[in-house]
């Protein structure tokens, strides 16, 4: 009687209830490459309307807020032209001739086709639903605030010309390095910065370029080809596999790279995301370094049972139920900690965040997955911390620096333990 | 997909997705009720079960991860000499409050007198860490720990 039911109510269930599925594909070009450029992720906040703006973002001189990019008239781009939003996408001034703040990723999107801007333009002046939110004012001094010096620095450290295609490269190269380097802003978080806050390097003829970087209490890693701490032992089909699922045999996606796998590249053609692998294998490593080499004798010793100090102690106890004696997790769905460039990176902020704070879900195509890090911010002190990732950062074969509780005390004071709300912006 | 897996050392097939967790395989493919659902993020232990020998969370081991590697679930802990000692202990000192973690505790419990068998406080403590009890029958399954290696020693 009750699967009677049950049916009954399915048929009069609307098919609208379906068509909300985070799941959809984009269905225009503009939704799709408003998808590879990810705007949902910075112009919207949790639970508030697609594109909206108000996100708060912490800058040297104080927090900025994402503004509201729907058409509407009054407090969004609706008055834009398809100029006024050119100029504002790839050089980064307003309508109203202010200058943005470089948080907006023109120096990355300058790189963009004549084509794909009109196509963005359309999608969100026909596409986007208009949302009537005020921008919030930035949290800057008063003093501070004039904006005319950006222009001396997009001056000193924007490229003039656009994106232009390298014969001696095959058309995917060359696609992928047009959705690297330009819509996917990719440096934005993985090239570090100089002294003025600039991405060191803005394409490939700099080693800077995706060579890894802190932000915000994480280290994006190397996109380079460095043997250990790079891209060096992923194939190309793997880091396509990384960008459509959020996970592969080497490791798995966290902090901001989860809103990028949730809200950005799993929405990519198969295509797109393979020429992506193609062009960042390309990429010639920055330092030469001996390549990961796996040691078995820490997978003996603790499955002995009698592990020899605090950290293998530790590691036992907590850590070994899911990530196991070997240190081999259980790929894709749990991260492998032997090898895995995450652990091996000089810089071990992203590795003692994990541990502290967990990780938010991995929702790829809006399906989130059993397996998630659970924080350790209420079970472990920073010497435990400490010790345990000291442990990981050099068992099965991992060479790299022990880590102090120091480091740790200061990342569990500037991080929040994460909630358990999932962040997935819709873009409809 | 369909998975071949050898638990408690018998051939099964699962039809399932290649996520799906272990746990979830036991429980409604294969109707082993024995092992528990608790928090589902390797933070209590109550669904532990024994992976080529070692004390392992099944709520976070995805199925396509197992190959030919023996599962052992609390069903078929009692064939073992060490699991039968464990499971007498246990009943002899009447450890179970509620028993909602007692098969988690015996797994780890077990697992633990297999690799060393006359533990000291601390390593049962360490052992047993990620065993949760909310009715805190602690001192008990430390007792009966201590018995079951006793039993050996007789």
């Amino acid at each position: 009687m009750r699967y009677i039911a049950a049916f009954l109510l399915a048929l009069l269930l609307p098919p609208a209830a379906q068509a909300q599925d985070a799941t959809a594909k984009p269905e225009t070009k503009g939704e799709y490459l408003a998808r590879a450029g990810d705007c949902v992720a910075c112009h919207s906040v949790a639970d508030g309307k697609p594109f909206a703006g108000g996100l708060k973002m912490g800058s040297p001189l104080g927090a900025i807020y994402s503004t509201n990019i729907t058409p509407g008239k009054e407090t969004g781009i609706g008055l834009y032209s398809l100029d006024d939003f050119d100029k504002a996408l790839r050089k980064g001034v307003a309508r109203d001739g202010h200058r943005l703040y470089p948080a907006m990723p023109y120096p990355s999107y300058a790189k963009l086709s004549d084509e794909d801007v009109k196509a963005l333009y359309d999608f969100f002046m026909k596409e986007v639903p208009a949302a009537r939110q005020a921008n919030l004012d930035p949290e800057i001094p008063k003093l501070l605030r004039w904006r005319w010096p950006l222009a001396v620095w997009n001056a000193m450290f924007t490229d003039k010309q656009g994106f232009t295609a390298d014969p001696k490269h095959d058309a995917p190269w060359n696609r992928g390095a047009y959705l690297v380097q330009g819509l996917g802003h990719c440096g934005a978080c993985h090239t570090p910065r100089g002294w003025a806050f600039q991405e060191k390097a803005l394409d490939d003829s700099g080693t800077a370029f995706l060579a890894g970087a802190n932000l915000d209490g994480w280290y994006a890693a190397s996109l380079r080809q460095n043997l250990a701490t790079g891209l060096g032992g992923w194939s190309a089909a793997e880091i396509t596999e990384f960008l459509k699922t959020g996970h592969n045999v080497h490791g798995s996606a966290y902090g901001s790279m989860l809103d990028v796998v949730n809200n950005s590249t799993s929405y990519l053609t198969d295509e797109d995301l393979a020429a992506i692998g193609t062009y960042l294998k390309s990429l010639p490593a920055d330092k030469t370094e001996p390549a990961y080499a796996y040691d078995a004798s820490t997978a003996t010793m603790l499955a002995g049972g009698h592990p020899p100090d605090p950290g293998a102690a530790l590691y036992a106890t907590t850590c070994q139920s899911c990530h196991r004696e070997t240190g081999g997790g259980s790929p894709p769905f749990v991260a492998p900690l032997a090898g895995n460039p995450t652990v091996l990176t000089k810089d071990a902020s992203s590795l003692i965040n994990i541990v502290l704070n967990g990780s938010q879900p991995l929702v790829p195509l809006g399906v989130p997955e059993a397996y998630r890090m659970p924080q350790f911010r209420a079970q472990l002190t920073d010497q435990q911390i400490a010790e345990v990732v000291t442990f990981m950062r050099q068992a099965w074969g991992n060479k790299a620096d022990p880590v102090t509780a120091k480091e740790v005390a200061e990342l569990r004071k500037s991080t929040d333990p994460s909630s358990d709300q999932v962040v997935i912006l819709r873009m409809r | 997909m369909p998975y071949i897996i050898q638990v408690n050392g018998k051939q099964h097939t699962a039809d399932v997705e290649s996520e799906t967790p272990l746990l979830w395989v036991l429980r409604d493919t294969l109707n082993l009720k024995g092992t528990k659902f608790g928090c589902g993020a390797a933070q209590c232990g109550a669904c532990t079960v024994h992976l080529g020998g070692q004390a392992t969370r099944s709520c976070q081991i995805p199925v396509s991860v197992l190959g030919a590697s023996n599962v052992t679930t609390i069903e078929a802990i009692g064939e073992t000499p060490v699991g039968k000692r464990v499971q007498q202990a246990w009943l002899e000192l009447d450890v179970a409050q509620c028993g909602y973690c007692q098969s988690g505790q015996i797994m780890s419990a077990t697992a633990l007198l297999t690799k060393i068998p006359n533990p000291t406080d601390q390593d049962i403590n360490q052992a047993m860490n990620g065993n949760l009890c909310r009715c805190a029958t602690y001192t008990r399954i430390r007792a009966a720990i201590k018995r079951a290696a006793e039993l050996a020693r007789a």
